[in-house]
């Protein structure tokens, strides 16, 4: 169910100096994908609802509505007067008492308190935080520096398309909510100055070879990986790193012609030494490509 | 010829106000093609705005000096930077922005002649006057490390161990690190652009209070006319500058006579306190020699009373800090931190007060009752439970075949001391009320000095314990050395000391025979002295967690970021945690462009730059940091094993476990002269001066200001 596709690439470049470098696993957003997307997020929320019901409902004495409606202001009455515990307090029982309410405490009536509560709150915790698509992404500016973020950030399409901007919308809303609920982006700036180098690293992991864009940083010990999550192939990889060489440094022009004409044969490797790379644990032979081009 | 590839750099104020008006754009021209836009004056000759930069006309009335401005934004001047709104068809310096803004755009359309491409950097201004502000590395929430050169090497041997592997690893390191230096074939020199960046932060943090300033002043250099009052606002003035006379009259005596003497008496009452803290700090940090334990290495209670002294110490400094704050530009960020820190302690101590209020008024109520259950909680705990289970020890614990002589001498000697300590406990019953009421009465200085308090009475109540444990551990420790060496005589070995390793060695007959015996009738005995040791060690655990929890609960007290998480919730625009830029969508802004001119835009990206709010782990760095160091000590394969082979646990150095709640605190306290000097130092407060009036000229236009010198007369 959940539509994952291999990480690919979105570029987006508004110009020549500035780009942004998208690797994602969402594919690209077709109407079924986000009547599905949009489904998973009602679910989310009524799981949300339901899971708090059922804990109010089992861990707070409750009076029947028809004593406390008469009593307790309506709703609205509390909103404005700015009243939100006791307002969600109403509503809270309101919820309970309501069909679907009482259909759920029926359902959760045999399960003990032990097992109920610890099993909703993981609910609660799953609904908000599980995350289906990674997305992670390398923001270049020239003459300020390097941008990761990663986590849950809005993927914007391929640069200059028309139904860029539905969708931009479509996911800026969803980014704000999600800014709200600690789903923001882990954003970690590196200015120009404290660059040492832009590599392409290569580590074992596992049985396989992973190839990985690494930056390294003036004055710290370990080297920032990026796209740490998702580790894309190869290709992508170089193709972020041309990018990255061309955009970032003032005056390499040559470089910038050079990627227009030349992709194919890249580097050179200049093949000896352990790295000193941590972050990986792999402690295996590595060793890495810099940028030499060969012309 | 443009500079290198043409990229020109602009930051604009996103919430700058957006008006159709043409307009003169001012800033700071970090480089030719990097600049930093501040204002937008409006209705102006772009002629009399630069004229009006040199004379320094729109910084007049500062109220602080102009050159901190010019210090701390890297510049030594402020420049015209472009035209807001005007045709095409007016000429422009080709180093001038054209920039299009207006009520209908979100983003201002920039045009430079000079600029192939553009960056256009939004970002929001910091409000000086809620003292946000943005910065590149996170807010150092705690003082700077200073324990990492000053730390003391403590005597035990574990500690040092654990210290040279973590240097160890350190070299390892930054031996990597050099080699990965080599990698790089080579250093590129930094552009003016990029190194501009500290700067432009600062710049960033300045831009409210400039702007604010610069309009103020715009009204001298612009034609604008300002209307004079009418009678009756007039006669509103006047009234009210009479009462204002009044007032300030009053106040001026009061400054004059009263303030000086109370504040005198205030600073006099200070110092004695700060004399007799010196006093006790120095009996709390007396050691008989330089190795040797302080009594506030000992003691939780010492501890606490220290910490409380030491804060009293800093306050001073602190507030002076703050205090001087006042006199300069607001946007001035150095001195946020500190802020935090002095009320995020303040808070705590008064938080903590609050709590032993309540805490001691409870526990001198019901003193008779606490003793009571105190007297009872430790007879049933350490003597009742640990007689029985000493008994069930004798008498073949669960099936075990101990051997009943061994076990029978060990139990009577440890019932033996229990039953005189039980004694003790017996003639110390009617005094624990009395002791109960003094540790209620002590949490009215905060609820830390019960707490801390009981953590020092439970370590005294439970000596016994703790020798029972050290005694069998002794014993147990012997006994598995002995059955080693042994063992390597029943093999024909034996362990060479000088050499560090197993050598062959012949025995004689003899010997073996002896040796043999002795090895199994050791290793008969050891099942019932492990029993015995288990038994102690486990009970010695126990209280040092209990022990734990009580400093858990003393460092939450004495420490935790309340001010900080208030602020965070509040306004997380006051703790920065670095930026963060948002690559924005050109779509939009291409289209509205295309509106209004014909002219095709330099290609463009809009960058948002943001601040980040500290986030909730780094305020919370040195808890995590504290429990690293108790799991790597206390669970460590290394203590495991001192366990098992019975050596002593050496427990964790109070030193180590509280360089938390002294992250608060500087490393050397200011001395007694040192406070007094800074508390001296306290300009004094402004006087207040009468509402000064300028009576309205001729001309119509009114001066702002009580500066303008010249004729002083009030109405009235």
């Amino acid at each position: 169910m959940l539509k994952t596709t291999t990480p690919h690439l979105y570029i987006r470049r508004p110009s020549p100096t500035t780009a942004e470098f998208t690797v994602t696993t969402l594919p690209p957003l077709t109407i079924p994908l986000r009547l599905l997307l949009l489904t998973i997020t009602l679910l989310r929320l009524s799981t949300v609802l339901a899971a708090t019901v059922t804990i109010y409902s089992r861990f707070s004495l409750l009076l029947p509505p028809s004593t406390s409606s008469s009593s307790q202001p309506s709703a609205t009455t509390l909103l404005l007067q700015g009243d939100i515990p006791t307002l969600l307090t109403h509503l809270l029982t309101l919820a309970h008492f309501s069909a679907p309410g009482l259909f759920l405490s029926n359902i959760t009536a045999p399960i003990p308190d032990k097992i109920l509560l610890p099993f909703s709150s993981l609910a609660i915790y799953l609904a908000l935080f599980l995350q289906l698509h990674t997305t992670e992404s390398l923001l270049v500016l020239r003459g300020l520096g390097i941008q990761t973020s990663s986590g849950w950030s809005p993927p914007f399409g391929t640069s200059g398309s028309g139904e860029t901007n539905t969708r931009t919308n479509w996911w800026k809303w969803v980014g704000r909510g999600g800014a709200l609920w600690g789903w923001a982006p882990k954003t970690r700036f590196i200015p120009t100055e404290k660059i040492r180098d832009v590599l392409i690293n290569e580590a074992f992991r596992g049985f396989e070879v992973r190839y990985y864009l690494i930056v390294v940083v003036e004055g710290e010990e370990d080297v920032v990986v990026v796209f740490p999550k998702l580790l894309p192939r190869k290709k992508i990889v170089e193709a972020v790193w041309r990018g990255v060489r061309g955009c970032l440094y003032e005056g390499d022009r040559d470089s910038v012609n050079t990627m227009g004409a030349g992709g194919g044969n890249g580097h050179q490797h200049a093949g000896h030494g352990h790295n000193s790379h941590q972050g990986q644990g792999n402690g295996g032979q590595q060793h890495q490509s810099d940028g030499k081009w060969d012309s | 010829m443009p500079e290198h590839d043409g990229l020109m750099r602009v930051f604009w104020p996103a919430d700058l106000p957006r008006s159709d008006l043409r307009g003169v754009v001012v800033g700071w021209r970090n480089s030719a093609l990097d600049v930093f836009v501040l204002a937008i004056l409006e209705e102006v000759e772009p002629r009399n705005v630069e004229s009006a930069l040199k004379l320094g006309t729109l910084t007049r009335n500062a109220p602080h000096p102009v050159n901190r401005i010019y210090e701390l934004c890297g510049q030594s001047a402020l420049h015209v930077l472009g035209l807001s709104n005007t045709p095409e068809s007016v000429e422009i310096d080709p180093s001038w922005i054209r920039v299009a803004t207006g009520s209908g755009r979100r983003v201002p359309a920039v045009t430079c002649a000079r600029a192939s491409s553009i960056q256009i950097i939004l970002f929001e201004r910091p409000l000086p006057g809620r003292m946000q502000y943005i910065s590149l590395n996170p807010i150092a929430l705690a003082l700077g490390d200073k324990h990492g050169n000053t730390r003391i090497h403590s005597a035990d041997g574990l500690e040092e161990i654990d210290e040279k592997q973590e240097h160890l690893r350190k070299e390892k390191k930054k031996q990597l690190v050099e080699k990965l230096k080599q990698h790089s074939i080579f250093k590129r020199v930094p552009s003016s652009k990029e190194r501009a960046l500290a700067k432009i932060v600062n710049q960033i943090n300045w831009a409210w209070e400039l702007e604010k300033l610069m309009q103020k002043n715009v009204s001298r250099i612009g034609t604008r006319p300002k209307r004079s009052l009418s009678v009756s606002e007039r006669v509103v003035e006047s009234a009210t500058t009479m009462r204002d006379t009044a007032i300030v009259w009053i106040w001026n005596l009061f400054v004059a006579y009263v303030l000086p003497v109370i504040k005198k008496l205030f600073v006099l009452g200070l110092m004695a306190h700060r004399v007799a803290a010196e006093v006790l700090l120095t009996v709390l940090e007396w050691r008989a020699r330089p190795r040797y334990a302080a009594l506030k290495d000992i003691s939780a209670t010492a501890q606490q009373v220290e910490i409380r002294l030491q804060q009293f110490c800093y306050w001073p400094m602190q507030y002076v800090t703050l205090r001087l704050r006042k006199n300069d530009w607001e946007s001035v960020t150095t001195s946020h931190p500190d802020y935090i820190r002095f009320y995020n302690s303040l808070w705590l101590v008064a938080n903590d007060v609050i709590i032993g209020i309540a805490l001691g008024s409870y526990i001198i109520d019901n003193s008779a009752w606490v003793g009571e259950q105190i007297s009872q909680l430790l007879t049933r705990y350490t003597v009742d439970a640990l007689q029985s289970s000493i008994s069930w020890l004798m008498g073949w614990p669960a099936g075990l075949k101990l051997n009943s002589e061994l076990a029978l001498f060990l139990g009577d000697l440890f019932l033996w001391v229990i039953e005189y300590w039980s004694s003790c406990l017996d003639t110390l019953r009617p005094v624990l009320p009395h002791i109960v009421w003094f540790i209620g009465f002590s949490s009215f200085a905060g609820a830390s000095m019960p707490i801390a308090m009981l953590s020092d009475l439970l370590s005294i109540l439970t000596i016994h314990i703790y020798s029972f444990y050290l005694a069998s551990a002794r014993i147990y420790h012997w006994q598995l050395n002995i059955l080693i060496s042994l063992f390597h005589l029943f093999r024909g070995k034996k362990h060479n000391v000088l050499r560090n390793r197993i050598d062959s060695c012949d025995y004689d007959l003899d010997q073996l025979l002896v040796g043999t015996i002795l090895f199994t009738l050791l290793f008969f005995l050891l099942p019932t002295v492990v029993v015995f040791y288990l038994n102690f060690a486990i009970a010695r655990m126990a209280i040092i967690s209990l022990k734990a929890v009580f400093d858990t609960m003393l460092s939450f007290l004495n420490h935790f970021p309340l001010f900080a998480l208030m602020l965070r919730i509040k306004d997380p625009g006051r703790l920065p945690g670095g930026i963060r830029f948002e690559l924005r969508d050109t779509q939009d802004f291409r289209h509205a462009v295309n509106d209004t001119s014909s002219k095709p835009l330099p290609s463009t990206s809009i960058i948002h730059l943001k601040s980040i709010p500290l986030n909730f782990k780094a305020m919370f760095y040195q808890y995590f940091q504290m429990g690293h160091r108790i799991r790597k000590h206390y669970l460590s394969p290394r203590v495991v094993l001192c366990l098992l082979t019975g050596k002593f646990v050496p427990p964790l150095n109070r030193k180590n476990l509280y360089s938390l709640q002294y992250s608060m605190l500087p490393a050397q306290r200011a001395g007694i002269m040192e406070m007094w000097d800074a508390v001296n130092s306290l300009p004094a407060p402004k006087k207040r001066t009468m509402p000064v009036s300028i009576p309205a000229l001729s001309n119509g236009r009114r001066y702002p200001s009580n500066y303008g010198g010249g004729r002083t007369r009030s109405y009235g």
